[in-house]
């Protein structure tokens, strides 16, 4: 007690106002609460779940259920007519390459209906991590999904540092910050090697996957993992020989890929066979991706313009210069653009941090604050922009310092709705650049 | 367009390794794939404790690789890592049994008289709960700096056509059928590769609730590669030893420079 | 005329005769007196085409100076009596377990294939349009026996009547026209004497018209397919209907060019056009069909399609005076006659007992059958569909080769046009050869296939008998046998062509080559390609064969059986989740939409009535695919419904079968007395 009554805030602004998406949905001390965000206003509204989102509110506390099989996430809509039939992909394809399915509904070629079919993966990390120390369940956070480790490992500690009222450097929050751009170059890459790949444009996939592995054995250079696991700790990060001259060799290093990255761009974006394939793909309408709460750069290409990075910037952020990169014609060449502009100014946004980096180890006078000041009873919520969108963790410890609650909202399941929703009334070759546009991942979802 | 390419080509030069012909550089083989390689006993006990995965034993002194997932945190308690070179003399004090986790020979396929994976080699990857990083491990064999088909190795699509089986993650509960029925869909002679700690022991994720166990209490496992991740060339490294292309005794695990 | 003869036709008249009678009472003694009939009938084919070269003309009733009632015995008529024969046989033999329709399918069965007999050994116009419309009659009664909606199947037969009597009053025409020239009915048997001048123009039209009506090739292809799959006609009158009935026109076309002279060059074109469109749109069309035996009978367009194309280039070629390249043409299309014929009785008879059994006649109604029921059907099945999309050594591979190996040799044609229409007709037929798989993949995989492949739940379960099992596999020995001995049945065609192009073909075109033994290797056209059937066939056989031995040689047999690959998941154990014949084809359907005009429409019902937009509440979905001369016909037909709706209730208030059946027989009788007034 004495938590939720001051939490339930502004209710009625959640019922009014049109632009509010659901972010987040789960049950605290027996009472289900949401996180909301209001796109317009760019706030956050912690509040019980509106009546008016109940419907997606239940697609997302069913996708919540901790089990050993999978769950189709299916909205409830039957499909009728002569030769329509359900066309099962995964768990074991090379396309997804991860354990996961969908169920195409389809008369053939045409894609009636998407019904993604997760949690053929979900480890329970929320459910273990309860009544562990904040350092040992940070192993386990930072490895629910291994291409966004750095994303949950800040956000993680982060919430965990806002709880225990700690003071960390500010050149920590820096390198977390480095940390997490180098994830997005490398993510963005991936998705742009794939995409490539699924155009059978061999060259630029060759030559994208060349830049990925330089962004991967760059992490595992300076931060001693190529998938960036175990650098982060609560309150301060695992640094090891991060001088001044490695910097700078690291800044030589990201202008070199920069400069690569933009010749690759420059002759991808004049291959027409590609962008035939891209243009008008997938289609996800504003209104659509606004109301199935689609996050990150698939919401960005649908002229969502929200950005955990600006919304609500955790230290260097509101240091340093970021801008939100959107797009309007919602297809699948608007969200390839959209990461393509993140990657560039990623990299803009590297060589300032690494610039301006402090180098002494003095502690920040900030707090972990990022406009985002619930802290009540040991509970806290931080959300960060990680490759695929806004990821959000909230966490309660109790009196001993061990994890009382812990629930993590990826952005890949909120993800999931916008791309099946997107795939209608497109053919089967579409799929694979709809699924490597979108950046999803079941690991991420079945955390 | 196609000039541009040519060029660039040119003036980048070859990426690919020259592993298996010659040793993989310091770049190929990371910092984090590097497994602690000594400590003075007195800390045993003391890794002990901190190893949230039990891979360090007191009572054998030894490092279980299958259960490492190299998290760095026995370096608190005075493990020993050589990412300096002048730490790497210290080890040579302390003498300590590193024990790998036993790696079965596969009887009978790949001895030197019945080489047939030596030319052509067909891959299936499985995904049976991983956090997706051994995943992208991999899918990045067939980037141009390990290139996977000079050898011979190709990615398949379907467990009918494929020689290999390679098992990544914790063995989830909902993907115990599926793992059997793809092994079963396979043709003889089949060889089955776990990659990375979840897959070998369970990893981290060896305590939550939806792990059932082991790969190799499911389907027989002829090649282990322990990592968390595993880097590309120790995977290569793996598929290689299944390929009879290299003797058992080349192998570098985990190490850099060799142990 | 000799015993042999005259014992034969006297039994194959006999046996038919009675069986038409003896139908209404035993069934099974009428297939069986016409499984009698049908092997006098084989005896007969071979006895003229193999022994007695000379044609014979039977005349058995001399009306007046001008008209008889004749039979003309030629190896000509021979060779298409051996192939009807031939499928007869089968077909009776599979209708002893088949047949549980209504009394008189049976009769009217045999009735049908006595009509032809007639058709076929008639020496002059007045029996041959006797039989073309007695066979019509009973073919429009068999439909009417079919299994469906009674509305539908009037329709159906409606419209195959209707065909059928178009059909008639264009052979009149084209038969008046010879008249003409004759000034005598017996023109039918080979003869020297040809039809010249605008005349010749007239009855070429006319006779292409009119046979092509009963053909199915385009513009008139609904007449092939329509009551075939519309009114789920039985399926033994199918097999006869699309196998044989079909060869009456070719039989019918080619008997009154022979009779034309010197071709003019625009018949040719006009030919190599026609057959070209038949051939695509047929391939086209079974590609898409999602009926069992709607499928079949696209087919069979094709193939008369292309057999007409193999006719165009022997009229063309007849017009350049290429003797060789004409002999070669129409020795192609008579053997694709055969083939096709063949071939395509195999393929109805399988569907039909799938379907009988699956209790539906829709590809796309996944149910599953017994192992028992399906026993025969899946050899049999695989060859025939492999001869039907030319897969060599097979029939089907040897006769498309053939076709294709003339329209390759339109270079030699005297003029730019003639040759660029051989091309682009040679172009079109192998695109449709290439199409045709499609459909034949589709035919045996969700037909024939399917239905073994899961452990779901099996319904119905016939008991198949023995009479089943034996025609499907007589079918698979013929379908082999005519593939592989393709020279034997190249003697036959070749011997039977000998008096249309008065010089002996078969030395020509069958020789031996590069070691292999003469008589084994078909050359088309000298110099040009070469061919031997036999010996693909054993090289095939061995390359088969040999590794098998290899690798099997002295080790143990392991046979593993696991279950099929569905990505990971369980087999399904509900159809919906299975792959279906409509999603093969839907990709062609979206592809070629500007040809099939489809129209996808996916409606989402209640997706604004809700508050949130989320999803529907349901997706209905609608594919058409329109064929525009379809479209063409029922605008056609609904003018003429009306337009007689409001007559005929006037005129006669009655039963229409009667009428009908009275305005047939006071047709014939007004076509006998005719005669004998003009005489």
């Amino acid at each position: 007690m004495g938590l939720i009554p001051s939490f339930i805030e502004r209710k009625d602004v959640a019922e009014s106002s049109d632009s509010i998406q659901i972010s987040a949905i789960f049950e605290i001390e027996g009472r289900t609460l949401a996180l909301l965000s209001d796109i317009e206003k760019k706030r956050t509204i912690l509040s019980t779940v509106p009546s008016k989102l109940s419907e997606e509110a239940d697609i997302l506390l069913k996708s919540e259920e901790k089990t050993g099989a999978q769950i189709n996430l299916d909205t409830g809509s039957k499909v009728e007519g002569y030769g329509v039939f359900s066309f099962s992909y995964g768990p074991v394809s090379a396309g997804v390459t991860e354990a996961g399915g969908f169920k195409l509904i389809t008369y053939g070629e045409r894609i009636v209906k998407v019904v993604p079919q997760i949690n053929f993966k979900k480890r329970g990390v929320e459910h273990k991590a309860i009544g562990m120390k904040p350092e040992d369940a940070l192993l386990l956070v930072e490895r629910s999904a291994g291409n966004f480790s750095a994303s949950y490992s800040t956000c993680f500690v982060t919430t965990i540092e806002n709880i225990l009222g700690l003071q960390v450097s500010s050149r920590s929050r820096w390198m977390r910050a480095v940390a997490i751009e180098l994830e997005r170059i490398y993510n963005h890459l991936h998705v742009f090697a794939r995409l490539s790949e699924t155009a059978t444009q061999n060259v630029a996939a060759a030559e994208a996957n060349v830049l990925k592995e330089r962004v991967l054995r760059i992490n595992a250079k300076y931060f001693g993992h190529r998938y960036l696991f175990g650098f982060n700790r609560i309150g301060s990060v695992y640094q090891n020989h991060f001088t001044k001259d490695r910097r700078k060799d690291l800044v030589n290093d990201i202008k070199n890929i920069t400069r690569d990255f933009s010749h690759l761009v420059t002759y991808f974006l004049s291959s027409r066979i590609f962008l035939d394939r891209l243009q008008n793909t997938a289609r996800l309408p504003h209104l659509d991706a606004l109301k199935l709460g689609a996050v990150g750069p698939s919401a960005r290409a649908s002229a969502i313009d929200w950005d955990d990075r600006i919304t609500y910037p955790i230290e260097p952020y509101n240091d340093i210069f970021v801008e939100i990169e959107t797009e309007d014609e919602e297809d699948t060449m608007s969200r390839t653009m959209v990461r393509i502009r993140e990657i560039q100014s990623s990299m803009l946004m590297l060589e300032q941090l690494l610039d301006r980096m402090p180098s002494d180890e003095t502690m920040s006078d900030k707090t972990s604050d990022n406009g985002l000041n619930y802290m009540q009873d040991n509970f806290s919520f931080c959300r960060i922009e990680s490759p695929s969108g806004d990821l959000i963790q909230v966490v309660q410890l109790d009196k001993e310092g061990y994890i009382k609650f812990l629930h993590i909202r990826p952005p890949s399941l909120v993800n999931w709705l916008p791309f099946a929703k997107s795939l209608e009334g497109n053919v089967f070759t579409d799929f694979q650049f709809a699924y490597e546009s979108f950046g999803l991942s079941y690991a991420d979802s079945d955390r | 367009m196609v000039k541009f390419w040519i060029l660039h080509g040119i003036k980048n030069g070859i990426l690919t390794t020259k592993y298996p012909k010659k040793k993989p550089t310091e770049e190929e083989i990371p910092a984090r794939s590097v497994p602690p390689f000594a400590a003075p006993e007195s800390n045993w006990i003391q890794g002990q404790e901190t190893c949230p995965t039990d891979a360090i034993e007191n009572n054998t002194n030894s490092l279980d690789l299958g259960r490492c997932i190299y998290c760095r945190r026995c370096s608190d308690a005075g493990f020993i890592f050589d990412d300096n070179p002048e730490d790497r003399h210290k080890s040579l004090q302390a003498k300590i049994s590193q024990n790998e986790l036993i790696r079965k020979e596969v009887a009978g396929i790949f001895s030197k008289k019945t080489n047939i994976f030596r030319k052509s080699f067909h891959i299936l990857m499985i995904d049976v709960g991983s956090c997706n990083a051994c995943n992208l491990e991999v899918l990045n064999l067939s980037n141009p700096y390990y290139d996977l088909t000079r050898l011979g190795i190709f990615f398949t699509n379907s467990p009918k056509h494929a020689d290999v089986l390679v098992v990544v993650g914790a063995l989830n509960k909902a993907m115990v059928d599926v793992l059997k029925q793809t092994y079963d869909s396979m043709p003889e002679p089949k060889l089955v590769i776990s990659i990375g700690a979840c897959a070998i022991s369970g990893g981290i994720f060896k305590e939550t609730e939806s792990f059932v166990s082991s790969i190799d209490k499911v389907i027989p496992v002829d090649v282990t590669v322990p990592g968390c991740p595993p880097s590309p060339i120790q995977i290569l490294q793996g598929l290689l030893l299944c390929m009879n292309k290299i003797e058992k005794d080349e192998r570098i695990p985990g190490s850099k420079g060799g142990l | 005329m000799d015993i042999i003869q005259t014992v034969t036709i006297i039994g194959i008249f006999a046996s038919f005769a009675s069986a038409s009678v003896i139908g209404y009472i035993s069934k099974k003694t009428c297939y069986t007196l016409g499984i009698i009939g049908s092997s006098f009938g084989i005896i007969l084919a071979f006895w003229m085409l193999l022994a007695n070269t000379t044609p014979i003309d039977l005349t058995f009733w001399k009306v007046t100076q001008h008209s008889t009632f004749e039979f003309s015995l030629s190896s000509f008529n021979a060779y298409f009596l051996l192939i009807c024969c031939l499928v007869w046989l089968g077909t009776c033999l599979y209708s002893l377990r088949y047949d549980d329709y209504p009394r008189g399918l049976a009769s009217l069965l045999v009735l049908t294939m006595l009509s032809m007999v007639v058709i076929i050994l008639a020496g002059d116009a007045v029996s041959f349009l006797v039989g073309w419309e007695s066979m019509t009659i009973t073919s429009f009664f068999m439909i009417l026996m079919g299994k469906g909606k009674p509305d539908v199947i009037r329709r159906a037969a409606f419209l195959f009547l209707g065909f059928g009597e178009a059909s008639t009053v264009f052979i009149m025409l084209a038969f008046g026209g010879m008249f003409s020239s004759f000034g005598s009915f017996d023109f039918l048997s080979i003869s020297t004497i040809h039809v010249s001048g605008i005349t010749a123009s007239w009855v070429f039209v006319a006779a292409l018209v009119g046979f092509g009506l009963k053909m199915g090739i385009a513009p008139f292809h609904m007449s092939e397919w329509l009551p075939i799959a519309h009114s789920n006609a039985p399926s033994n009158a199918s097999a006869i209907l699309s196998a044989t009935l079909t060869l009456m026109g070719v039989y019918g076309y080619i008997n009154v060019l022979t009779h034309l002279g010197q071709s003019e060059l625009w018949w040719g074109w006009i030919t190599l056009a026609i057959g070209g469109i038949s051939t695509l749109l047929g391939a086209l069309f079974a590609s898409v069909s999602e009926h069992n035996k709607g499928l079949p009978a696209y087919s069979t367009i094709e193939n008369n399609g292309l057999i007409i194309v193999a006719i165009g280039v022997y009229l063309l070629s007849s017009y350049y005076h290429l003797t060789l390249l004409g002999g070669f043409a129409l020795v192609a299309a008579l053997y694709h006659a055969f083939s096709h014929s063949i071939s395509k009785a195999s393929l109805f008879l399988i569907m039909g007992w799938i379907s009988k059994v699956k209790g539906s006649f829709d590809l796309n109604n996944q149910v599953p059958i017994s192992k028992d029921e399906r026993r025969g059907s899946y050899l049999s099945g695989i060859i025939t569909v492999f001869s039907l999309a030319a897969v060599p050594p097979l029939a089907g591979f040897v006769s498309e080769w053939m076709i294709l190996e003339a329209l390759f040799q339109s270079f030699r044609f005297g003029d730019v046009t003639s040759q660029i229409i051989g091309t682009i007709t040679g172009a079109i037929t192998a695109l449709a050869a290439g199409i045709i798989i499609i459909a034949m993949t589709k035919a045996y995989g969700f037909g024939i296939l399917w239905s073994g492949t899961t452990d779901l739940k099996i319904k119905n379960v016939f008991q198949q008998m023995l009479s089943i099992r034996t025609s499907f596999y007589y079918f698979l020995f013929l379908v082999v046998g005519i593939g592989v001995m393709a020279p034997g049945v190249f003697f036959l065609a070749s011997s039977s062509t000998n008096q249309i192009l008065q010089e002996k073909t078969f030395d020509t075109f069958v020789t031996g080559l590069l070691g292999i033994p003469a008589y084994f290797v078909i050359l088309s056209g000298k110099p040009f390609g070469g061919f031997s059937p036999t010996f693909v066939a054993v090289f095939m056989t061995g390359l088969l064969v040999i590794p098998f031995i290899i690798t099997r040689w002295g080790t143990k047999w392991k046979v593993r059986r696991t279950h099929g690959w569905f990505s990971g998941q369980n087999q399904p154990n509900d159809t919906f989740e299975l792959y279906n014949s409509f999603g093969y084809s839907t990709p062609i359907r979206i592809m070629l939409s500007f040809l099939f005009r489809t129209k996808e429409r996916i409606i989402q019902v209640g997706a604004t009535r809700r508050p949130v937009i989320l999803s529907p509440e349901e997706y209905i979905v609608e594919v058409e695919v329109l064929d525009v001369f379809k479209k063409f016909y029922d605008i056609l037909t609904k003018f003429t419904l009306s337009l007689s709706y409001h007559t005929a209730r006037k005129v006669m208030p009655g039963k229409i079968f009667v009428y009908l059946i009275y305005i047939m027989a006071a047709f014939i009788f007004v076509l006998l007395y005719t005669f004998f007034i003009i005489m």
